[in-house]
């Protein structure tokens, strides 16, 4: 027990790491970039002067190390700031509507600004929101992913020269080359607008999340068939199958307890390296295509509007569960392999 | 000849003088799904680099009487527009042949930088070790862990999306896989006799690593590289359908798609005809690089 314990804090310390590591780099990539939050804030018919004032009232025109030290310092009390653009409600905040209207005094500008920084939304908030859609579309994503790739993966690693294997390695390759965006489209056009068999745009119900998840799944699915079909292959060419056979086991024996669980092994590694990073960035893309209100739709406007908060509380919460991730893999692979080390 | 078609029989058996590089390929051009996916992606390349130099079609030209053209299969098509024409009369399938080579060029340059960055990089780390070996690779979990899209707009979105800054992007973001395996090789040949003799003999770290590390880690890599070929190929795309890719009116799949979807409800062949002309290229290319794959895994492995 001790062991593991040592493990968890050894690793939690350097996931610790790794996160800030990937915050600082965002944070300074986002202020790097060109692109004025300011400007998209408060539209284009504002003065240079109001402009300026709520710039240093946001505090983006400190240096960049006092930034983040200022932004570290909130996140540590569990404040990850408020964005720039969404109101409280869940629409945009009052200062981003006078796009339209004319010059306008700067006695108004004021007073706008101090009424909006009541309505904006907390990235804390706006995160919560987003996270159960999300979770429901990535976990019935997976879902449908090990229902496809477990069956073919395993009978294709267990019969290298035989259909199953082939069958593997042409459903792999067909669906590894249909973009996902493009797949949508089609999915979309058939399945919802020809045939009307499910709903797709937007979310009023469970049913919303079934098509994300299939063209989520089909991202997955064939990364899952190829790492799970060359394990499965490997593990069978080793010792202990032949070992299980002279002993007269019976093969399914050999297969389910043998073959599979050492072949788990390199699947589970992948699945904290790769798949993790994919399905991330897969949500981010489906979500986005389907109007699907999840955390990957936030994600994708907050960018396109340079809204840094929320940008920044996703790449932590992002780079903090795929840390978690591998580190539960590990564990769990020290538990079916216990030659491994901690 | 006699001994050609003999080899040929039993590919993975090695040739006398042969490297190991050689006989992956020999492995791999045996296999029947390299074959099609070869010939597929000639057919393809060949079309995507004469076909748009030697018609009369433009591209860019709009022909308000020849919009929403179905494609030839289809009532009202003609042979003169395989794939129909878009919704400002262009012809489909010259345009996503154009799309094709910006999306071979972009992704093939992507793919070679990433992999000279991330394996050089890789091996320097992998062979000093110490402070360098940490520090790189606690940036690549770093990098890991930020999703290739959100660094894409964050980029892209601002500056102005053109061949390079996208090839910049995809390297920037592709380079840690690469960096991570190379390294992981490197720890396991640094320790093997060769390196010893050579050190012992006199050779820099350099000469070590160039002429003896890379030769030997580099080509199995490579040869995985070349799905990745295919995984740029779709971001190129995603790119350009988000409306921060090579922008209009140079014709990628992205754009090409987009500008098609408003009209998918009653012109589908708009934004599909070009998808499927993708998913062909990246069916012939990903069958091309899991052959090579598997023999790289059956000379290694033997599965």
């Amino acid at each position: 027990m001790a062991f593991v314990l040592t493990f968890l804090l050894r690793r939690l310390a350097q996931g610790v790491i790794v996160v800030f590591l990937v915050s600082f780099l965002i944070f300074t990539l986002l202020r790097l970039i060109p692109g004025d939050p300011v400007r998209m804030m408060l539209g284009t018919n504002v003065s240079e002067v109001t402009l300026e004032r709520k710039a240093k009232e946001l505090g983006l025109r400190d240096p960049i190390p006092v930034q983040y030290a200022n932004y570290l310092y909130n996140f540590i009390q569990g404040d990850l700031g408020q964005s720039y653009l969404l109101g409280e409600s869940g629409g945009a905040a009052p200062t981003a509507q006078n796009k339209q209207g004319g010059q306008i005094s700067a006695e108004a500008e004021i007073a706008r600004d101090a009424e909006s920084k009541t309505t904006r939304a907390s990235v804390f908030k706006l995160i919560g929101d987003g996270l159960p859609y999300t979770l429901q579309l990535a976990g019935l994503g997976l879902l449908f992913t090990f229902m496809v790739a477990l069956p073919l993966g395993i009978s294709g690693g267990l019969k290298p020269e035989k259909w199953q294997a082939r069958l593997a390695f042409f459903t792999g390759s067909l669906l590894i080359s249909l973009p996902n965006f493009w797949l949508a489209l089609v999915l979309i056009l058939l399945i919802s607008s020809n045939a009307n068999l499910l709903p797709s745009i937007g979310y009023k119900g469970f049913a919303y999340t079934l098509l994300p998840a299939i063209v989520l799944a089909v991202e997955l699915v064939p990364v899952i068939i190829r790492g799970l079909s060359v394990s499965i292959a490997s593990s069978t060419q080793q010792g202990f199958v032949d070992g299980g056979i002279v002993r007269g086991l019976p093969w399914s024996r050999i297969v389910w307890r043998h073959v599979i669980r050492n072949a788990s092994i390199p699947m589970l590694n992948m699945f904290g390296v790769q798949i993790g990073g994919l399905l991330l960035g897969g949500v981010f893309v489906t979500e986005y295509i389907f109007d699907y209100p999840g955390v990957g739709k936030l994600t994708i406007q907050a960018v396109l509007q340079r809204d840094f908060p929320i940008i920044q509380g996703v790449a932590i919460l992002a780079a903090g569960v795929l840390v978690l991730v591998n580190i539960l893999v590990d564990l769990v692979a020290t538990y079916i392999d216990r030659r491994l080390k901690y | 000849m006699a001994a050609e078609t003999a080899s040929a029989d039993i590919p993975a058996r090695a040739m006398r003088g042969e490297t190991m590089t050689r006989r992956m390929f020999r492995q791999a051009r045996s296999m029947r799904g390299f074959q099609i996916g070869l010939g597929i992606f000639l057919v393809l390349l060949l079309a995507a680099v004469v076909l748009p130099e030697a018609t009369s079609l433009s591209v860019t030209k709009i022909s308000v009487k020849e919009r929403f053209l179905p494609p030839f299969f289809l009532e009202g098509g003609s042979l003169a527009h395989l794939a129909g024409t878009d919704q400002l009369g262009r012809d489909l399938l010259m345009r996503s042949l154009i799309g094709l080579r910006n999306a071979l060029g972009i992704s093939a340059a992507s793919v070679i930088l990433m992999f000279v960055l991330g394996a050089g990089l890789g091996i320097i780390s992998g062979y000093w070790g110490r402070w360098v070996d940490t520090i790189l690779m606690r940036f690549t979990d770093a990098q890991l862990s930020v999703p290739l899209i959100v660094l894409a707009i964050t980029i892209l979105g601002v500056t102005r999306p053109n061949f390079g800054t996208i090839i910049a992007v995809l390297v920037l973001s592709g380079w840690p896989i690469y960096a991570r395996v190379a390294r992981s090789v490197t720890l396991a040949e640094r320790q093997r006799e060769y390196v010893r003799g050579a050190k012992i003999l006199g050779a820099s770290d350099i000469r070590v690593m160039l002429v003896m590390i890379a030769p030997n880690v580099l080509p199995p890599i490579a040869f995985v590289a070349v799905l990745d070929v295919a995984r740029m190929m779709i971001f190129e795309a995603l790119f350009g359908f988000i409306g921060i890719g090579v922008q209009p009116p140079t014709p990628t799949f992205g754009n090409i798609i987009a500008d098609g979807t408003k009209y998918i409800v009653n012109y589908w062949w708009i934004p599909t005809m070009p998808g499927l002309l993708l998913i062909v290229a990246l069916l012939s290319i990903n069958m091309m690089g899991s052959a090579l794959e598997r023999a790289r895994n059956k000379i290694f492995a033997g599965i």
